[in-house]
C-alpha cells in the first residue's frame, strides 16, 4: 500500500548501514544486496509463501540455487549470473520500477567477488521477510544507554550535560557556542517557548530588576508554573495526537460537541506536570483505570476517561453512516494505529499493514498484534458510531431531579391544555350565537372534529362559514386576552423544564465487557480477506531477541480485556527502545525548532539520523530518572548554555554548519500559526484567558474566511477545530488541517501571509484596538527619557485622553509589540511616518469622526505594521 | 531543446508583459533550458518549499493544465461514447450484472440515448448532439472512452481523480503536486488556482483542493465567483492607494533594520521579499481576473453575450487569462451537481451542457489561437459516468444512477494527440472492457506530459514517502500522446 521512492531509499539504507564504503571493501549480502532485494524483489522472491518462479532471494544460498529457471548467480562470474542479465536487461523486476544502475553494480561487484556474507546463513528460514541481525543492529532498536557527558575545554559554559555533548560535537568541527543572548531576549524567547505569550511589562521590569544569581532558574519556573504554559505545549501534542472537534465525514464534518474534554485534559495534564508514563497509561487505557459502572463520577475520573480521546481524536466518516462502514471503520482502527506509531513508537508502522515492511523490520503480523491490542475497543465487527460512545455525567441525584421537574411540567402542560380546550369553547359559542339554532350542532360538531378526520361535507361547511375556525391557532383573534394568557402559561411550562439539569457526556474509547473480537491478519490488508488469527502483542523488533511482548488476551481481573493497559505499561516500562528516545526528541524540537531527530515520526530506516546520538539518549534516560517530569526536563534544557545562546549569525560558524545542525547558536524561530493570533491579541489589548470549555465556533464571515465566531479573542488553541473549516488565519500560517495528525509542521514564507497581515479583517481590527489602547492607556508621564522635546510635545500639541503625546504613544506601541524600548532613530522614523499619515488622512473621512480621527488613523496604520514586521513575527 | 525555446518565451513574455517581473522569470528560464538535468538533493530531501519556477526532470510537452472538472457523472453513453446496440435494446432487460448506487430505484430496464450522435470535424470523431460546440474542436480532442474508478460514490472517485487513492481525503492533490514540482512562472499570481461556482462549492468541499500533508503554500486559492474573488487581496478602504504605500515603505525600513540584527538569517529575508510580490499581486490579480478589456469577438466566443453560458464562458476566459500569465493549475468546478442526472436526464442533461459546451469549446479555440493550447494541457471530465439502465421507470423523468465501471473524459492540448478516441466500453457502455483507464494513468499521463514522472515525483512528510500515484499500477498512455517531433 505504502509506495516509496525506492531508488533514494536504498541509496539512503546504504549510505547509513555504512556499507559500500569503497571499492577496497567488497558487497555482502547481509549489509549491501539484500537490502536491495528486499526493495525490489522479496515481495515476489521470498516474501510469499509462493514463490515466482520458485525463486527464493532471501538468503544468499538460495539465491545461489536459483530456481525453475536454473541457478541465478554464479559466484565470482558475473557474466554467467542470471539474475544478473535479468535485472541490467530491465526485464525484471517487472512494471516501472527498475532497480537503477548504480545498484545493480554493487550486485555486480557482490557476485564477483563471490558473493560473500557476514557470516554463516541460518539453517532454515521461517516463512516472511523476517527480521536479521542487520535489522537488530539499527540504532533506534538498541536499548536506550546512559552515556557519560564527554569532558570538554573549557569548561565554564558547561552547565548541564547536554552542554557537554553539544560542545563536543562543536568543538570536533573547530566551533564553539555563540555568546550568551541578552537577559531581555532570553525573557522574550522563554515566554514564547512555555507560553506561546509575551511577557508582560510588570514580568520584564521584575526579571530585569532582578540581580539574584538565580533570577533566571526562577523566571523559567515562573512560566512553567502559569497556566498558558499547559496551554502552548498542549498543542503541541493535540498536533501530534490528530485533536479536532468534528468526524470528518465529508461536506457534512459533524461536531464532536464533547471532543473538547481530551483538549482540557491535556492541558491541565501539563500544567499539573502529570509524569509523562502516566500521561500515556491513561491515553491509551484511562477507562481501564476507572471501575466500573461510570456513575457519579468524580472529576478526576472524568478526566481520565476523557484521556482516552486519544484514539478517539481520528477522523470516522460512520458517524451519519458511512456507504460501507466496514471500509470506514478500519479506516479508523489503521487511523489510530497510525497515530501511536507516530506519537509513541516513532515508526510508520501503517506500511506494514498490506505486507511486511519494505524498510523497517516490522512483519504484516506485526501490525496486526499491534491491531489486536486496540480492536477490543476499536472494532469493526462490533462497530460503534461516535454517538454511541459517549459516557453521561449525569448522576443519579441530578436524574431524578430532571424526572421530577419533567413530572411538574407534565402536570402544567396538560393543565394548559385543558385550559386551551376552555377559550376556545367558549369563543365557538359567542360565534355560534349568531348562526341560526338548527346550524349550530353540525357547526360546533365539524369544529371540533380534527382536521384531517372532517367529512367533505363538514370541510364545505366550514369552509362556507370561516368565522366557526376557532382554534388554537386563532383563538388571539377572537380574544387576545386569553391568548396571552396561555402564552404566559406555556412560557412558565418552558421555564420548569429549563431547570432540568443539562445532561453532559464524555466521549471515552472503551471496550464493551465480554466481547473480544478475534483479529486476524489481512491478505494485502484488505479486510474481506482475513486469514490467520493473531494474538495482541508488541513489535517484535522493539524486544530483544526471542523476548518479544506477548499480551494475554484477556485479563482476568479486568472486566474488559485489558490489553491496552498492559501495551501501555509495557511502553512506559522505561526499557522501551523506541518510546523514551521519540519522547525526548519532541521535548527537543519544540525548544529548538527541530529534532535531534529531524523526522519525529519517523524513526526508521527512511527517517534522519539523530544528529547527537548520545545526546538523545541521555536525555531518553535522563526523562526516566527524573520520574518522567516534563517540567524537570524543560527546567534541564532551558538552563542549558545550548538554550541560552544569541541566535546571531557568525560567518565563521556559518561555513561549517549553516543549518545549525550542531546547535552552534540559538535559531531565528517564526512564531506558529497559534502563538501567532495569541500575540496580536495579547498586544492589543484583547486577549481573553479565560481557560477551557467547549470550543469557540467557527463560521464563515461575509467574504467566506473561516473565523472565531464574534471574533472571539480567546487563545487560539480554544478555537474550534472543524476539520473541513479549518480557522483561515491559521492555516495561512502553517497551522495543520487535521486529516489525521501532524508529526511536524514546515513553516512556509508566502505572499498570501504578506496579503493576511496586510489586509485582513482581523488585523486591521487589532491595528485599531491597539491603537486605541495607545490612546487610552499611554501615561502622561511615559518614557519621558526618550521623546525628547520638539512640536510633537509642545503645549497644544495633540494628547490622547490621558494626556500622552504622540511619542508616547509611539514609544509604548515598541513596548507592547517588541517588549523593548524604542531607539532614537526608531522613534524618528515612526514620527515621520505618523506625520505623513495624518497629513494623508482623507478630510472627508476625518470630519465625520470625532476629534483625534486623524492622529487615531495614522495610529493605526503604525500599530498594523508594527504587527506585521519580522521583529513581531519572530523569536530570537 | 533550441527548437522548444520559442514556445517557452511566448508564454514568459506574455507573463512578463506589463507585470515587470523580467529579470527573476527570465534567468530562471534560461537556466532551465540548460539545467534540465533533476536538481541533485539528499535521499529523502523535499524540493524547496517555495514556488520559485523550477526545470521538470525531462523535456516537457506542457507547461501548464487547466481542468473542466465536471463532477457529478456526465452521462458518456449520451455524450461521448455512441452505443448503437445500447439504443437497439432500449426498453429490454440488462443481461449483465449492475452495481448501483441507489437500489430503492434500480431496474434493470435499458435506457437507449435520446440523442443522436454525428461524425465530427475531419476526424470523425462521433460526438453527441448535446455537445455541438465541442463537435467544432473535436479535431484538437482526445476522447478517453475508457475511464475506470471501479467505485460508484462521488467522494471516493473524486478522490480518487485528485489525490491518488479512492476514497482517502489527507493527500494532496494533483494540482499541489504539480507547482510543488514546477513551482509558479508568475511571481505575482497563485501558482495553483480554483474557480469555484456561484452554486457553491462541489461535494467534498476544500478537499478537491487541499495540499493534504504538504504545506498550505501548495493549496489550491479559491476564486471566488463573486467580488472579492480572492481573499484578503484588496487593502481595506482606509489602506488604499499612496497610504498603503507608506504602510509598506515603513514595514520594510522596520524589516531592514531587523535583518541588519539577524545578518544572513534567509527566512526573514523572504519575507521580507513576500512583502514585495504581494503587492504586486494587488495590482496583477486585479488585472488577471477583469475581462471587461476582451475584445467583443473573445466575449462572443465565450458566451459572454448569453445568459445561459455568462457565468461558466467568464470563467473558462479567466482560465485562459490565468495561464496565459503563468498560473501552472486552474481548475473549474461546479455547484450542486449538475451532472449528477439521476432523473429527468431528459431535461437536466441538456439544460448543463448548453451552459457549459460552448465556453469549454472556446477555452480550446482561444488557447490555439493564441499558439498556447501545444503548451496547455485542457481536461474535460468528472469522477464517474452513468450506468445504460434507466434509474426510476422508463419515461420522461427517467434517470441514470452512478457508474464508475466506465466512462468518457476528453483531453487536448499540451502533446495530447488531436482527433482521436482511445479505449472503449462494453457493447451497452456499462464497463471499460478495452485500454481502460484509471485515474492513476491519467494522472501519470498529465505528469509526464508536464516534465515529471509519477515514480520519482515524491513528497516526504511525517517520515514517509509520498508520491501522487501511492505506487499503484500507473501507466502512461503513450497512446493518446503526439509523436515527438521529426529531429
Amino acid at each position: 500500500m505504502i509506495s516509496v521512492g525506492l531508488r533514494s531509499a536504498v541509496a539512503l539504507l546504504l549510505a547509513v548501514s555504512g556499507g559500500e564504503t569503497g571499492a577496497s571493501d567488497p558487497p555482502t549480502f547481509e549489509r549491501d544486496v539484500r537490502p536491495i532485494f528486499k526493495a525490489y524483489c522479496l515481495d515476489c522472491h521470498g516474501g510469499e509463501e509462493e514463490l515466482k518462479g520458485g525463486l527464493d532471494l532471501r538468503l544468499r544460498r538460495f539465491t545461489e540455487r536459483g530456481g525453475v529457471s536454473g541457478p541465478s548467480i554464479v559466484p565470482g562470474d558475473p557474466a554467467d549470473s542470471l539474475l544478473l542479465f535479468r535485472l541490467q536487461d530491465g526485464e525484471m523486476p517487472p512494471g516501472e520500477k527498475k532497480v537503477p544502475a548504480d545498484q545493480v553494480a554493487i550486485i555486480e561487484r557482490w557476485i564477483a567477488a563471490g558473493a560473500p556474507t557476514l557470516r554463516d546463513e541460518p539453517e532454515s528460514l521461517p516463512p516472511g521477510i523476517g527480521i536479521t541481525e542487520e535489522d537488530r543492529s539499527y540504532w533506534a532498536f538498541q536499548p536506550i544507554r546512559r552515556p557519560e557527558p564527554p569532558s570538554v575545554v573549557p569548561s565554564d559554559r558547561v552547565r548541564t550535560p547536554i552542554d557537554a555533548f553539544v560542545l563536543a560535537r562543536l568543538q570536533e568541527h573547530g566551533l564553539d557556542f555563540a555568546p550568551e543572548a541578552d537577559r531581555l531576549t532570553l525573557l522574550r524567547r522563554a515566554s514564547a517557548d512555555l507560553t506561546g505569550l509575551p511577557p508582560s511589562q510588570e514580568q520584564i521590569d521584575a526579571y530585569l530588576s532582578d540581580d539574584s544569581p538565580d533570577a533566571y532558574e526562577r523566571m523559567v519556573d515562573r512560566l512553567l508554573d502559569s497556566p498558558g504554559y499547559g496551554e502552548r505545549w498542549a498543542r503541541h501534542w493535540l498536533d501530534v495526537a490528530g485533536y479536532a472537534d468534528s468526524d470528518g465525514n465529508g461536506s457534512e464534518d459533524t461536531p464532536r460537541p464533547y471532543a473538547y474534554k481530551y483538549r482540557d485534559y491535556v492541558i491541565r495534564a501539563l500544567n499539573a506536570d502529570v509524569p509523562l508514563d502516566r500521561f500515556i497509561v491513561e491515553q491509551l487505557a484511562g477507562d481501564e483505570l476507572v471501575p466500573r459502572p461510570w456513575k457519579d463520577l468524580s472529576p478526576e475520573q472524568v478526566d481520565t476517561l476523557a484521556a482516552t480521546g486519544f484514539l478517539r481524536n481520528v477522523p470516522d466518516t460512520t458517524s451519519t453512516g458511512a456507504p460501507d462502514e466496514a471500509l470506514a471503520s478500519n479506516q479508523v482502527v489503521a487511523d489510530a494505529l497510525k497515530v501511536v506509531g507516530s506519537a509513541l513508537l516513532g515508526l510508520s508502522v501503517g506500511c506494514a499493514q498490506c505486507h511486511d515492511h519494505r524498510y523497517d523490520p516490522i512483519p504484516q503480523a506485526d501490525y496486526y498484534r499491534l491491531r489486536a491490542v486496540f480492536e477490543p475497543a476499536l472494532d469493526p465487527q462490533h462497530w460503534r458510531r461516535p454517538g454511541q460512545r459517549l459516557v453521561s455525567l449525569m448522576t443519579d441525584e441530578q436524574r431524578a431531579r430532571a424526572e421530577a421537574i419533567e413530572a411538574e411540567a407534565q402536570q402544567l402542560q396538560k393543565a394548559v391544555a385543558e385550559k386551551t380546550q376552555a377559550f376556545i369553547a367558549e369563543e365557538l359559542e359567542k360565534v355560534l350565537e349568531s348562526y341560526p339554532e338548527e346550524l349550530r350542532d353540525a357547526l360546533r360538531t365539524a369544529n371540533s372534529t380534527p382536521p384531517g378526520d372532517r367529512t367533505e361535507e363538514q370541510k364545505a361547511l366550514l369552509a362556507a362559514h370561516p368565522k366557526v375556525n376557532v382554534n388554537a391557532g386563532t383563538l388571539y383573534l377572537y380574544n387576545q386576552k386569553a391568548a396571552d394568557e396561555l402564552k404566559a402559561d406555556r412560557d412558565a411550562v418552558a421555564a420548569k423544564r429549563a431547570e432540568k439539569p443539562v445532561e453532559d457526556f464524555v466521549s471515552v474509547l472503551d471496550e464493551v465487557p465480554g466481547i473480544l473480537p478475534e483479529t486476524r491478519l489481512f491478505h494485502r490488508g484488505d479486510h474481506r480477506q482475513p486469514t490467520d488469527p493473531v494474538g495482541p502483542g508488541g513489535l517484535t523488533i522493539a524486544a530483544p531477541q526471542g523476548e518479544r511482548l506477548e499480551l494475554p488476551a484477556d485479563d482476568p481481573d479486568l472486566p474488559t480485556s485489558g490489553r491496552r493497559l498492559a501495551y501501555a505499561r509495557d511502553l512506559t516500562s522505561g526499557t522501551h527502545p523506541l518510546v523514551g528516545r521519540v519522547l525526548a526528541n519532541r521535548i527537543w524540537l519544540h525548544h529548538f525548532g527541530r529534532g535531534l531527530v529531524d523526522t519525529p515520526g519517523d524513526f526508521g530506516v527512511l527517517g534522519r539520523r539523530p544528529t547527537h546520538p548520545e545526546l538523545l539518549d541521555w536525555l531518553a534516560s535522563e526523562l526516566v530518572r527524573q520520574g518522567w517530569s516534563l517540567k524537570r526536563m524543560h527546567r534541564l534544557i532551558m538552563t542549558s548554555t545550548v538554550y541560552r545562546q544569541s541566535s546571531r549569525r557568525n560567518p565563521s560558524h556559518d561555513a561549517i554548519d549553516s543549518d545549525n545542525a550542531l546547535y552552534g547558536r540559538f535559531p531565528v524561530l517564526r512564531l506558529d500559526a497559534e502563538a501567532l493570533r495569541d500575540r496580536i491579541l495579547a498586544v492589543s489589548g484583547r486577549l481573553d484567558l479565560t481557560p477551557f470549555g467547549p470550543p469557540v465556533p467557527v463560521s464563515e464571515d461575509a467574504v467566506g474566511q473561516a473565523v472565531p465566531e464574534g471574533n472571539s479573542p480567546r487563545r487560539s488553541i480554544y478555537l474550534q477545530v472543524r476539520r473541513s473549516r479549518p480557522v483561515s488565519f491559521l492555516t495561512a500560517f502553517d497551522a495543520p488541517v487535521m486529516e489525521v495528525n501532524c508529526d511536524r509542521r514546515s513553516p512556509s514564507t508566502s505572499a498570501p501571509q504578506a496579503l493576511t497581515l496586510m489586509n485582513s479583517d482581523f488585523l486591521v481590527g487589532e491595528a485599531q484596538a491597539m491603537a486605541d489602547r495607545l490612546l487610552s492607556e499611554t501615561p502622561a508621564d511615559f518614557a519621558t527619557d526618550r521623546i525628547g522635546s520638539d512640536e510633537w510635545n509642545a503645549d497644544g500639541a495633540f494628547r490622547g485622553p490621558s494626556g500622552a503625546t504622540i511619542p508616547q504613544m509611539i514609544a509604548r506601541a515598541w513596548t507592547l509589540a517588541y517588549q523593548r524600548p524604542i531607539d532614537p532613530d526608531e522613534l524618528d522614523l515612526a514620527l515621520a511616518f505618523v506625520a505623513d499619515q495624518i497629513e494623508a488622512v482623507d478630510p472627508a473621512e476625518s470630519e465625520s469622526e470625532s476629534e483625534g480621527g486623524r492622529e487615531r488613523s495614522a495610529l493605526t496604520h503604525l500599530c498594523h505594521q508594527l504587527l506585521s514586521s519580522n521583529e513581531f513575527l519572530y523569536v530570537d | 531543446m533550441s527548437t522548444e525555446f520559442p514556445r517557452w518565451t511566448r508564454r514568459s513574455l506574455l507573463a512578463n508583459t506589463g507585470f515587470g517581473v523580467g529579470a527573476l522569470a527570465l534567468a530562471s528560464l534560461l537556466e532551465r533550458d540548460g539545467a534540465l538535468a533533476e536538481t541533485p538533493r539528499k535521499p529523502g530531501e523535499n524540493l524547496p518549499l517555495n514556488l520559485d519556477p523550477r526545470p521538470p526532470m525531462f523535456a516537457p510537452k506542457a507547461e501548464a493544465m487547466i481542468s473542466l472538472f465536471m463532477h457529478g457523472g456526465p452521462s458518456h453513453v449520451d455524450l461521448l461514447d455512441p452505443k448503437p446496440e445500447l439504443s437497439r435494446l432500449h426498453g429490454k432487460d440488462y443481461g449483465g450484472e449492475v452495481v448501483y448506487s441507489f437500489v430503492n430505484r434500480a431496474t434493470k430496464a435499458l435506457l437507449g440515448s435520446p440523442w443522436r450522435f454525428s461524425k465530427r470535424g475531419e476526424c470523425g470523431t462521433e460526438v453527441s448532439e448535446l455537445l455541438p460546440e465541442l463537435g467544432g474542436i473535436v479535431d484538437d480532442v482526445c476522447v478517453i472512452r475508457s475511464m475506470h474508478t471501479g467505485h460508484n460514490g462521488h467522494e471516493v472517485s473524486i478522490r480518487y481523480f485528485h489525490g491518488g487513492i479512492a476514497g482517502v481525503t489527507g493527500r494532496p492533490t494533483m494540482g499541489s503536486w504539480i507547482v510543488y514540482a514546477l513551482g509558479s512562472e508568475s511571481r505575482e499570481l497563485p501558482a495553483y488556482m480554483v474557480l469555484s461556482d456561484p452554486e457553491g462549492h462541489p461535494v467534498d468541499g476544500t478537499h478537491n483542493w487541499s495540499s493534504g500533508f504538504m504545506p498550505p503554500l501548495y493549496q489550491g486559492t479559491v476564486l471566488r465567483p463573486k467580488e472579492p474573488r480572492i481573499l484578503n487581496l484588496d487593502p481595506p478602504p482606509s489602506a488604499r492607494g499612496a497610504v498603503q504605500d507608506r504602510n509598506l515603505d515603513f514595514l520594510d525600513r522596520l524589516n531592514r533594520r531587523h535583518l541588519e540584527r539577524h545578518p544572513g538569517e534567509a527566512d526573514l529575508e523572504t519575507r521580507i521579499r513576500s512583502y514585495e510580490l504581494a503587492a504586486s499581486m494587488q495590482t496583477a490579480a486585479k488585472e488577471a481576473l477583469d475581462v471587461s478589456e476582451e475584445p467583443e469577438s473573445i466575449r462572443r466566443l465565450y458566451g459572454l453575450d448569453h445568459d445561459e453560458t455568462r457565468e461558466y464562458g467568464t470563467r473558462c476566459l479567466i482560465a485562459r487569462r490565468l495561464v496565459e500569465r503563468g498560473v501552472r493549475f486552474v481548475q473549474l468546478f461546479l455547484g450542486g451537481q449538475p451532472w449528477d442526472n439521476h432523473s429527468s436526464i431528459k431535461s437536466t442533461l441538456p439544460a448543463i451542457c448548453r451552459r457549459t459546451d460552448r465556453p469549454a469549446a472556446a477555452l480550446v479555440k482561444d488557447l490555439k489561437q493564441r499558439g498556447l493550447l501545444d503548451t496547455t494541457i485542457v481536461h474535460w471530465g468528472g469522477e464517474i459516468g452513468r450506468l445504460p439502465v434507466t434509474e426510476g421507470a422508463l419515461d420522461d423523468n427517467a434517470g441514470r444512477d452512478h457508474n464508475g465501471q466506465g466512462f468518457s473524459i476528453w483531453m487536448a492540448g499540451g502533446g495530447i494527440k488531436g482527433g482521436t478516441t482511445f479505449g472503449a466500453t462494453d457493447e451497452v457502455g456499462h464497463r471499460a472492457v478495452e485500454d481502460v483507464v484509471t485515474p492513476n494513468d491519467f494522472q501519470a499521463t498529465v505528469l509526464h506530459l508536464l516534465g515529471l514522472d509519477h515514480e520519482r515525483l515524491a513528497y516526504h512528510a511525517n517520515g514517509r514517502e509520498y508520491h501522487l500515484t501511492d505506487g499503484r499500477p500507473a501507466r502512461i498512455i503513450r497512446e493518446i500522446l503526439q509523436a515527438p517531433p521529426p529531429a
